[in-house]
């Protein structure tokens, strides 16, 4: 909208804009207030009030049934003395730093090499693609039927002599992180190359041509030219990658719940079992609560960083 | 992207409105005694899902309605979403009258909090004078009213099947050096003989391993108290629990954590493990030319001196305090109390349940007939670790059983961890 007014302003005369700009706020057409408003009140009730509701609730002790009693910052404090929360962020951490630093560059890898235009690579594209169509829940299935003990993964293990290597993939407690990782990467790649692909598209061949011409290689036309041009796609993707960590809750809770022991527990899951499990639901806020603070940190500081560069 | 977006907020939404629903609950209990909707039919909220068992409640359902005296909306919830949500569903405003659930702890803690209906009337009818002495104190709440209906019970054992022992020269044991024995013979045969299947989402499963080593080596009255935080589990009794369960543990399937309780009983019932503790509604998954052949014997005798108990759990149903149907709720669970209405329901499942009415009839298989009798020469009944306790006790239990199972050497940690963690449950 604000765009829209001062291209108005400036094109027919060279005058100040400051005036015109106020006027033409004032005059909101009644259909963009009503864009603005409604979405905002179906967010008030069902985003921001129970949001709210939550933070009070991590306040309190509840069980879901009585009345919720409240303790003050009593869940916080337990939680520095927690050792499942300290596993669990530990967890959460190790998995924002495989999950999505693989992901950003097996996504940037791929794209980069199905950027061309050749015959066929539609289908290595849709091929790469398919798993973000699947749920979830429908992936961890399947995974779950390739990491049972007598599963494809340890039958191939076996046709190649490596039966030394053979386990029960989600019920050790060194390899369930892992063995979880490695679906949610398999979807998460497609999607990253999505993103780099059309980021690849904004690149003005252009550019590459000057490069090559000033007798750049390979590796120095993507060093100093893709890179820098990609700035923005990795802001984004960067963002997508943290909060989609964070968030990361259904393929654990299909595949391991947590388990063996808190393994694989994380941030997200041991909110959701102390919460709907033990019926401890104020812990369980104040646990949804440092979650919020952590992908809210970075959400804003991206946004800041952001806001200054279009300054 | 957008799918995740709407399930992050539809989870933050739900988070809140669960708490937007208990503070509305909450002026609803202040304000007027908030009772739902009088007249209409009675709803019936169901979690038994399994396809055979659903039909059998179906088949229930149309039999009360054919007879007249009231109507009923049979509601059928997949057993997960159902657990996590009773305790919402018994403090809206505007409830399910009726509930399929357990007798016992789990019951009197919702009593405990008023949420039950008081079902006195309903033992008072002559349908239910006949009921044992057992299931009576079991369906009373510490407040001394009855709040509960059983209709059924089923029970553990270590479960087998006749032709594998007869091929692999082995008998059903007696005693517990000659059930390590039996592990023993198995073992060199490269079986492994005992299967266990607490993995998948079925970690539940090894606390019937628990349970019967504390109800056999400390009794039935001991288990009980110490699932009611009475004891601690880093007690030396529990310790011992612990000592025996490591004699056997070389002999339980390596895959046993890695499993569900439903591919562990197919391996048993293939062959490739000896024998399974569970209960028998593994059965309903079995196929029927198994069914046959599938025998148990009791869980060994540790230490004769310690009564017999043996775990049985009973089904049935309670009703909610804020039902506005009362008369239509009290004549339902008059129906369901009945020989006839178990029988219907017997007939329906899979069969492998016994009624709780004293005249009701089984299914009359020589399983069943054994089961009985395994039942009634038991001077104690035990249910399970979760209906002893609560449900929110049971996953303490799994991440102290698992990490039991893949490093037993670190019991004396297992315990204290697991102390901890019960004790915030006990104290919420």
């Amino acid at each position: 909208m604000a765009v829209l007014t001062t291209t108005k302003s400036t094109s027919p005369a060279p005058a100040p804009p400051r005036g015109r700009r106020g006027r033409g706020a004032r005059r909101t057409p009644p259909l963009v207030l009503a864009f603005v408003l409604i979405p905002l009140l179906a967010e008030a009730v069902w985003v921001f009030w129970p949001a709210l509701q939550g933070f009070y609730l991590s306040l309190t002790s509840w069980d879901g049934v009585s009345a919720p009693t409240f303790v003050g910052l009593d869940n916080f404090r337990e939680m520095a003395g927690d050792a499942t929360f300290r596993d669990a962020t530990w967890n959460t951490v190790l998995w924002l730093v495989l999950f999505g630093g693989l992901s950003a560059v097996l996504g940037l890898a791929t794209a980069l090499l199905l950027q061309q235009e050749r015959r066929g690579i539609g289908f290595y594209r849709a091929a790469l693609f398919l798993p973000v169509v699947f749920s979830l829940v429908a992936t961890a299935l399947v995974w779950q039927a390739i990491y049972q003990p007598d599963g494809v993964l340890n039958q191939v293990l076996e046709s190649v002599g490596l039966e030394s290597l053979r386990h029960a993939w989600l019920a050790d407690r060194d390899t369930a992180l892992y063995a979880v990782i490695v679906p949610a990467l398999w979807r998460q790649i497609g999607y990253v190359m999505v993103l780099y692909l059309a980021g690849l598209k904004g690149i003005d061949p252009a550019l590459h041509e000057a490069a090559k011409v000033d007798g750049a290689g390979p590796w120095q036309r993507f060093r100093h030219v893709t890179l820098p041009q990609l700035r923005s796609v990795n802001a984004v993707v960067l963002s997508v990658i943290v909060i989609d960590s964070l968030r990361s809750f259904d393929v654990v809770w299909s595949l391991t719940r947590g388990g063996p022991y808190h393994s694989s527990e994380l941030l997200s899951t041991y909110m959701y079992s102390t919460a709907f499990q033990s019926l401890r639901l104020g812990y369980g806020s104040a646990l949804a609560v440092v979650i919020f603070v952590l992908a809210f940190g970075v959400i804003a500081s991206y946004l800041v960083r952001a806001f200054r560069e279009a300054d | 992207m957008t799918n995740h977006q709407t399930s992050r907020r539809r989870f933050l939404a739900g988070l809140g409105a669960a708490g937007t629903a208990a503070l509305l609950s909450g002026c609803v209990t202040s304000g007027s005694s908030g009772k739902s909707a009088s007249g209409g039919a009675v709803t019936l909220q169901s979690n038994l899902s399994a396809p055979q068992a659903k039909a059998a409640m179906e088949d229930l359902v149309a039999a009360y309605v054919k007879k007249g005296t009231g109507e009923v909306s049979l509601n059928t919830v997949a057993a997960e979403t159902f657990r996590t949500q009773l305790p919402t569903y018994l403090t809206s405003a505007n409830p399910p009258d009726v509930y399929t659930w357990y007798p016992g702890s789990v019951a009197d803690a919702y009593a405990r909090k008023d949420l039950l209906l008081d079902l006195g009337e309903v033992w008072e009818s002559p349908e239910l004078a006949g009921y044992s002495k057992a299931l009576n104190s079991l369906c009373t709440a510490t407040s001394g009213k009855k709040v509960f209906v059983p209709t059924t019970s089923y029970w553990w054992g270590m479960f087998y099947r006749k032709s594998h022992f007869a091929k692999w020269g082995v008998s059903e044991p007696k005693s517990w050096d000659d059930f390590l024995d039996l592990c023993d013979k198995l073992k060199s045969k490269g079986i492994s003989p005992i299967g266990l299947g607490a993995g998948g989402n079925t970690a539940w499963v090894a606390s019937a391993w628990f349970d019967y080593l504390n109800i056999r080596i400390n009794g039935a009255d001991y288990h009980r108290g110490l699932l009611a935080g009475e004891h601690r589990f880093d007690d030396p009794e529990v310790r011992k629990v612990f000592d025996r369960w490591q004699e056997v543990l070389p002999y339980f399937d390596p895959d046993g954590t890695a499993v569900a309780f439903q591919d562990a009983s197919t391996s048993m019932l293939n062959g490739r493990s000896g024998m399974m503790l569970i209960g028998t509604f593994f059965a309903d998954a079995a196929p029927k030319d198994a069914l046959d052949d599938i025998d148990f014997f009791r869980f060994p005798v540790i230490d004769p001196k310690v009564p017999l108990a043996e775990e049985a759990p009973t089904d049935g149903y309670f009703a909610g305090a804020r039902t506005g149907r009362h008369d239509e709720v009290i004549d339902l669970m008059r129906y369901l109390g009945t020989a006839e209405a178990q029988e219907i329901y017997i007939k329906g499942s899979s069969g492998t349940v016994l009624p709780c009415h004293p005249d009701a009839g089984d299914a009359g298989t020589p399983l069943v007939v054994k089961g009985r009798a395994h039942i009634e020469e038991a001077a104690e009944i035990t249910q399970f670790f979760n209906r002893d306790s609560s449900d929110a006790l049971q996953p303490t239990a799994d991440n102290a059983l698992t990490r039991f199972i893949a490093e037993p050497k670190s019991i004396g940690s297992i315990l204290t961890t697991w102390q901890r963690d019960a004790e915030k449950i006990w104290n919420a």
